[in-house]
């Protein structure tokens, strides 16, 4: 079993690394691109959604910020990209850690409104500070691979997100089997409790934010530096962090794979829809049903229907005291 | 000083308008603790339909307020009912706000696929002229606006207060296990809420129409405003909304004559998070919103 699962993890790794070569054309290695950026953010995200069950709508906000945060120092002040994108996400995830002292001193519904309004705001701050950030028109940053045609620089960056998915997921897998992991696990089966018993809620919390909200910066940043324009509107966009949450809940947020596994049915769906049905908005609709489809009927994701079926019934009650007492009073 | 009088004045006026805008999040919030985050979506469907009546019958787009407050009233009572509902209760503060969600993207591709993403507008001639009273202007279509929202928020209060439902409902609201012991259908009444609070929507987003350009996608923006007003305010408390969202105005307006339009967008975040960080349960809201 472990042998045949860590081939199947070789076998995943060699295709993945192998995908560029197999197809037939750069739309497709642009795709593919896209596709791994989103599975590294959603796995970012999922640092602290999956270990927590704190669900933030508010991740676009690092990602925009890691990219014009690069963007700029790569054109204001000049830095070589390698210099820029690692600076930035520190940068970002040192606010992220503000924001987050702020942001999990609250629980449940209050937390999501600051995660949305924190999309808000650094989109209304980057939009207003024109001098700086060039406003709504935009801001464009070179090339870091002059040299390259636009085919070319998709495969290298093909490769730079694949890196960062690695690095996401060997973070997720780290956290997983260590003290940390475990604070934050029991962070979201009872957060009152783990705190009596003097785990370090507070601390424990914003760490785990400070660290998803880090390769979604990252990722940002790489992403700045691929398209080489940015819009506020577009990068500080709500529907990336909802891509985000939508990726994570289909796939299964308690799985290390289950945010790639849903970014890898999203991307490409998304993809599609935007070549079978053009520019038109009706994408948004068709995310839309899904994550209500999603949230209605499968809010534990893919993996763990399919894990659950052959495990059978987990052996303590997922139910509460006072669901029960609710099922039986009806 | 006139300036800041303009400020003051244009400030209570939205602020009256904000009330209405967002009393329908407090009732969701009151009856079943839930973040309905497609409201501004669906302000901006009735904001939509507001157009078409006014563009294709050439009429006024109050006349379709006979049409969108039952239907809208219905739409609010099948969300709750056959979404919401059936969301597990343990997880249902994020779920719920997931799940509608959902809705606001669904509704938001539809607006723009039926639209396009362009800007509307609905002009009325008497919406473009301005009272002056003593140095202050004050627009027209601001005044009907706040005439509006006063009308409907005094019905919304009466309906809470005098009525039989509101009773039941404010039960609810106040202790769910409660209610249900003297012998009322929660689970019916929190479905009545909701359509109260959308039919609020319906009437909130006509008026929206008039006063402002609207595109699918503007109702991101109000998003963050009104969650900001209901937190500031207490969540669940549909009176301190209104006070909260009438003090918010009043910030607005007057950084807004002083400052800029981007620093008075920012006064809501602001609050926001001061609110979270002073006293999270909110000024107005006492116990009820404590650890939500």
């Amino acid at each position: 079993m472990r042998i045949a699962s860590r081939g199947l993890l070789v076998l995943a790794a060699v295709l993945a690394a192998g995908y560029p070569w197999m197809v037939p054309n750069y739309y497709l290695v642009y795709a593919g691109a896209l596709t791994v950026m989103y599975a590294a953010m959603a796995t970012s995200w999922n640092i602290l959604g999956g270990f927590t069950g704190y669900v933030s709508i508010g991740h676009s906000a690092f990602f925009g910020l890691g990219a014009y945060g690069t963007g700029l120092m790569v054109t204001r002040w000049d830095l070589p990209w390698t210099a820029a994108l690692p600076a930035s996400a520190l940068l970002v995830t040192a606010f992220a850690v503000l924001v987050g002292i702020a942001a999990v001193r609250v629980r449940g519904a209050s937390f999501v409104i600051v995660s949305i309004a924190l999309v808000s705001m650094t989109n209304l701050v980057v939009q207003g500070w024109r001098s700086l950030t060039g406003g709504s028109t935009g801001l464009q940053v070179p090339s870091p691979f002059p040299g390259l045609h636009r085919g070319q620089g998709h495969i290298v960056f093909f490769y730079l997100f694949l890196a960062l998915l690695a690095l996401a997921l060997l973070s997720w897998w780290f956290i997983g089997r260590s003290r940390f992991g475990a604070g934050l696990r029991a962070i979201r089966e009872d957060e009152d409790k783990a705190e009596s018993l003097g785990v370090p809620t507070a601390a424990l919390k914003v760490a785990a934010f400070a660290l998803s909200a880090l390769f979604v910066a990252l990722a940002g940043g790489l992403y700045a530096l691929w398209f080489g324009s940015l819009d506020p509107i577009f990068v500080f966009s709500i529907l990336t962090s909802s891509y985000m949450v939508l990726m994570s809940l289909l796939g299964g947020v308690r799985h290390l794979f289950g945010p790639l596994l849903g970014a890898l049915i999203i991307a490409p769906a998304g993809e599609y829809f935007l070549i079978a049905l053009g520019e038109t908005q009706i994408h948004l609709t068709a995310t839309g049903v899904l994550l209500v489809l999603v949230v209605l009927f499968m809010p534990e994701g893919i993996i763990a229907r399919l894990a659950g079926r052959r495990a059978g019934a987990p052996s303590i009650p997922e139910e509460s005291a006072g669901q029960r007492l609710q099922g039986v009073a009806r | 000083m006139s300036l800041l009088l303009q400020g003051l004045a244009l400030g209570v006026l939205t602020g009256g308008l904000y009330a209405l805008l967002a009393s329908g999040l407090s009732l969701y919030f009151g009856v079943m603790r839930v973040v309905m985050v497609a409201h501004p979506a669906f302000l901006f469907l009735a904001a939509y339909l507001a157009y078409t009546m006014h563009t294709a019958f050439a009429a006024d787009p109050f006349l379709t307020l006979p049409v969108t407050v039952p239907v809208f009233f219905a739409l609010g009572v099948a969300v709750q009912r056959l979404l919401l509902a059936r969301l597990a209760p343990d997880n249902l503060a994020m779920m719920s706000v997931l799940l509608t969600f959902g809705i606001a993207l669904t509704i938001e591709g539809l607006l723009g696929t039926v639209y396009t993403g362009s800007y509307k507008s609905i002009s009325m001639d008497y919406a473009t002229r301005s009272l002056t009273v003593g140095g202050v202007h004050l627009p027209y279509d601001k005044i009907i606006a706040f005439l509006v929202a006063a009308i409907t928020l005094a019905a919304l209060f009466a309906v809470l207060i005098r009525s039989r439902f509101g009773q039941a409902l404010r039960a609810t609201i106040q202790h769910r296990e409660a209610a249900r012991l003297v012998g009322i259908h929660t689970e019916r009444v929190a479905g009545y809420g909701f359509g109260v609070g959308l039919a609020t929507a319906a009437v909130g987003g006509t008026v929206l129409a008039l006063i402002t350009p609207f595109l699918p996608a503007s109702h991101w923006a109000w998003i963050g405003k009104l969650m900001a007003i209901i937190v500031v305010g207490g969540l669940g408390s549909v009176a301190g909304a209104a006070l909260a969202a009438v003090v918010l105005g009043v910030v607005e307006g007057l950084v807004l004559v002083t400052i800029d339009a981007t620093w008075a967008t920012m006064m809501f975040y602001v609050f926001l998070f001061l609110t979270l960080l002073v006293r999270p349960q909110g000024f107005f809201g006492g116990r009820l919103a404590h650890r939500f």
